[in-house]
C-alpha cells in the first residue's frame, strides 16, 4: 500500500535536480499501477484504510495526475516558464499530491485533515508561480482564507473527537469506528462539529458565498492549478464529506439534508446566474466546477450514492482537460470566446468541443446519466414523506437554473467553431492529455464500470 | 495554576487585538503561546499524560521561541510595514470583546454539561472568534497572518479542553504543517526579483 506514496516523493526529490520533463510525467504516471492494486486489494489499520470508496477516489485522482503530468510536459513553451519555476512547480506538485493520497487514505480524521492542510498550502505557491501581481494578491487571499476553511475543519474534528471520545475512547478520530458506531454518538456535540467541517468544506469547494474567491484564484494561476483544483483536491474534500455525512445521516439526517440542500440550492442559483454573466474561460469552468460540486452533494445526501459517484467521476476527468484545454483557447487573447475552437485545427476541436458538450450532460456524457439517476433519487428519498411537493418542486427548480447554464455553454460552444478566430498551435503532448481524459470519461458509460461503481456504496 | 495560565493566555490575545505594532504583536504571539505551552503541561500533570507533556514542550519551543524569531527574521528582510492600523476603533473593541466573551459563555451552555471544566471550553471558543475579529481589524497581510497562529492556538486550546489532548502523531503533523506554513509565507513574502 505505501507504494502509492512514492511516485509523490520521487518527483519531490528529483525537483531538486535538473528537471527533465518526460521523465517526471513518467513517474507521476506509474501512481496508476499501485492506485490499481488498491482497487482490489482492501485493507484497514489505525491510520489507513482502503476500501471501495476511497480506492476509487484514488484511481480517479491518479488518472487526473496522470494526465496533469503529461500536460507539463509542453508547460514551459506554452506558458514560457522558467527552469527554476518548472523545478517550483514539480516540488508543489509532489507535495500537494502527497497530501491528498494521506488525506484519501487515512482512516484517521487528524491525518485527514493534515494531508488536506498539506495540499493547501502547497497550492498557494503553485498559484504564483508565474508572476503577476494579480497571481500574487490572489495567492494570499487563498492563503488566508483557505486557512480559515481548514481551521473551521479542525476545529469540527476536535468537536467531533469530543462527542465521540467518551464512547469510542482512542478510535473516536477513525472514520471507520464512527460509520461503525453512529447509532451512540452523542447528536448534539457531533452534529456542531459536522456543520462546521462540512461548512469548512464548503468553503474550500468554492460553494456560496465563496464562488468568485476560488474563480479569481482559478483565473489568475497557470492551467494546471484548476485541473489539480478540479480534478484532485476537490476529491479529496468530497471523500471527507461522503464519510461523514454516512454518520451524520444515522445521527439526524433532517437536519443532514436540510443543511446540504439549503447551502447547495443557493450556491446553484448563485453560481448559474455567475455563468450566465462569465466572460472568459477559466472563470465559466471554475463556476461550473462549483455548479456540479453542489450537485454532487445533494445527490448524495439525497441517497442516490450511484449517482453522486458517476458524477464526480465524470467531472473529475472531465474538467481538468477543460481547463488545460483553455491553455490552447486563450493563446492570443484570454477575455475572447470567438473562434477559439476554429483556429486549432480539425482534431483537437473535436476533442475539446466533446468535452464542452459533455460537461453540460449533452447525452451519452456520463453526467446525462448521473444527472437522471441523481434526480430519480431525490424524489425516492422523498416519496414517503410530506415534502413530496416540495421535493418536485427542487427538481424542477435545479433544472431551471441548469438551463441557464446549458444555454450559455451552448452560445459560447456556436461562438467559439463558427465565428472567426486566429490559428493557435498545439502540442502533441496537449493532444496526448486530451485523449487520455476523453477515453477515461468514454470508459465510464461502459456497462461493467457502471455495474461497479453502483456497487461502491452497497 | 492551569486557571491561571488560562487568564493570561486570554489576556494576552484581548491585548493583541489592540496593539498596533508588528514587532508588539509577535511578543504578544510569543507568550499567548508560552501560555499554551503551560496549559499543555499543566493539565499534563493534572491527568498524568505524558504525551501531553511532550506536546506542551515541543510547544514553547516552535511557537514561543522559533516561529516569532522567523516572523521577526522575515518583517527585517523584506522590510515589511511594522505599523498595522485597525479597522475597528478601539472604543468599539471595548464594547465587542466583551460581547463576544459573554456571547461564547450562554453558546456553551446547553454543552457545559459534558465537561468538568466546560469554562476551558468556553475560553478556547471565545478565542476562536477573537481571533478571527483579529483577522478581520487588521488591514495588513502580516497581522492576518498572525490572526491564523492565534486561531491555530484557540484550537490547540480546545484540543487539550474539550479532549484533553489529540492523538499524539496528529499533534506532531499539526506541527510539521504549521512549520510549513511559515515556509509558504517567506515564499510569498520574496518580491519576484528574488525568485
Amino acid at each position: 500500500m505505501y507504494f502509492v506514496f512514492l511516485p509523490s516523493l520521487i518527483i519531490i526529490i528529483l525537483s531538486f535536480f535538473k528537471i527533465n520533463r518526460i521523465i517526471m510525467s513518467f513517474v507521476a504516471t506509474t501512481v496508476i499501477f499501485p492506485a490499481i492494486y488498491l482497487f482490489f486489494n482492501h485493507m484497514h489499520n489505525d491510520y489507513f484504510m482502503v476500501d471501495n470508496l476511497n480506492a476509487f477516489v484514488l484511481l480517479v485522482s491518479s488518472v487526473v495526475a496522470v494526465g496533469v503530468s503529461i500536460s507539463m510536459i509542453s508547460l514551459p513553451s506554452r506558458l514560457g516558464l522558467d527552469d527554476k519555476q518548472i523545478k517550483h512547480f514539480y516540488l508543489f506538485f509532489g507535495i500537494f499530491f502527497l497530501g491528498l493520497t494521506l488525506s484519501i487514505l487515512s482512516n484517521n480524521m487528524g491525518l485527514y485533515w493534515i494531508g488536506l492542510e498539506f495540499a493547501t498550502l502547497s497550492t498557494v505557491y503553485m498559484i504564483k508561480i508565474k508572476y503577476s501581481t494579480f497571481a500574487h494578491n490572489e495567492s494570499w487571499k487563498y492563503l488566508i482564507v483557505g486557512a480559515i476553511a481548514i481551521s473551521l475543519i479542525l476545529f469540527g474534528i476536535i468537536l467531533i473527537y469530543s462527542a465521540t471520545k467518551p464512547i469510542l475512547h482512542e478510535e473516536a478520530m477513525d472514520f471507520y469506528s464512527l460509520i461503525e458506531n453512529a447509532n451512540a454518538i452523542n447528536g448534539y456535540l457531533f452534529e456542531i462539529g459536522f456543520f462546521l467541517v462540512a461548512t469548512g468544506m464548503f468553503i474550500k469547494m468554492g460553494f456560496f458565498p465563496m464562488n468568485l474567491w476560488i474563480a479569481d484564484i482559478e483565473r489568475s494561476a497557470i492551467y494546471q492549478v484548476g485541473a489539480l483544483f478540479s480534478g484532485i483536491l476537490e476529491s479529496a474534500i468530497l471523500l471527507g464529506f461522503f464519510r461523514l455525512s454516512q454518520v451524520e445521516k444515522v445521527v439526524n439526517n433532517a437536519h443532514l439534508i436540510t443543511f446540504t440542500y439549503v447551502y447547495g440550492l443557493l450556491t446553484l442559483f448563485m453560481v448559474s446566474f455567475l455563468i450566465y454573466r462569465a466572460k472568459d474561460y477559466m472563470r465559466l469552468f471554475s463556476l461550473s466546477g462549483i455548479e456540479h460540486m453542489s450537485l454532487i452533494v445533494i445527490f448524495w445526501v439525497s441517497g442516490g450514492y450511484f449517482a453522486a459517484l458517476l458524477h464526480f467521476a465524470a467531472h473529475a476527468f472531465i474538467k481538468p482537460a477543460l481547463f488545460l484545454s483553455t491553455a490552447v483557447l486563450e493563446s492570443h487573447r484570454k477575455y475572447n470566446f470567438r473562434g477559439t475552437l476554429k483556429g486549432i485545427g480539425r482534431t483537437p476541436a473535436l476533442l475539446i468541443s466533446m468535452l464542452l458538450l459533455a460537461i453540460i450532460s449533452l447525452p451519452p456524457s456520463p453526467m446525462f446519466f448521473s444527472e437522471i439517476y441523481g434526480f430519480k433519487a431525490m424524489i425516492e428519498s422523498a416519496t414517503l414523506s410530506q415534502h413530496f411537493i416540495l421535493m418536485v418542486g427542487v427538481v424542477f427548480f435545479i433544472m431551471l437554473l441548469l438551463s441557464i447554464v446549458f444555454y450559455k455553454f451552448i452560445t459560447i460552444y456556436q461562438e467559439s467553431l463558427y465565428e472567426e478566430g486566429q490559428p493557435s498551435h498545439i502540442y502533441r503532448s496537449e493532444i496526448l492529455m486530451l485523449c487520455i481524459f476523453l477515453v477515461a470519461t468514454l470508459t465510464l458509460i461502459f456497462p461493467p464500470v457502471l455495474q461497479a461503481i453502483e456497487g461502491i456504496m452497497s | 495554576m492551569t486557571d491561571i495560565f488560562m487568564g493570561f493566555f486570554l489576556a494576552t490575545l484581548i491585548i493583541s487585538l489592540f496593539t498596533t505594532r508588528l514587532f508588539r504583536l509577535y511578543s504578544w504571539y510569543a507568550l499567548n503561546s508560552l501560555f499554551l505551552g503551560m496549559i499543555a503541561m499543566s493539565v499534563s500533570f493534572d491527568i498524568n499524560d505524558n504525551e501531553m507533556l511532550v506536546v506542551g514542550v515541543i510547544t514553547i519551543i516552535i511557537k514561543f521561541l522559533i516561529i516569532p524569531f522567523v516572523l521577526r527574521d522575515i518583517t527585517l528582510k523584506f522590510n515589511l510595514q511594522r505599523s498595522i492600523p485597525l479597522s475597528i476603533e478601539n472604543h468599539f473593541l471595548v464594547i465587542v470583546v466583551p460581547l463576544i466573551l459573554a456571547f461564547t459563555f450562554y453558546l456553551i451552555e446547553p454543552i457545559s454539561s459534558m465537561y468538568l471544566q466546560s469554562n476551558y471550553v468556553t475560553i478556547a471558543v471565545s478565542s476562536l472568534f477573537l481571533s478571527l475579529l483579529l483577522i478581520m481589524e487588521h488591514k495588513t497581510v502580516s497581522s492576518k497572518v498572525l490572526g491564523f497562529l492565534f486561531i491555530e492556538n484557540s484550537l490547540f486550546l480546545l484540543a487539550i479542553s474539550a479532549t484533553k489532548g489529540m492523538p499524539m502523531i496528529i499533534e506532531l503533523g499539526i506541527f510539521v504543517d504549521l512549520m510549513m506554513f511559515i515556509v509558504v509565507i517567506n515564499l510569498l513574502f520574496k518580491p519576484q526579483e528574488e525568485q
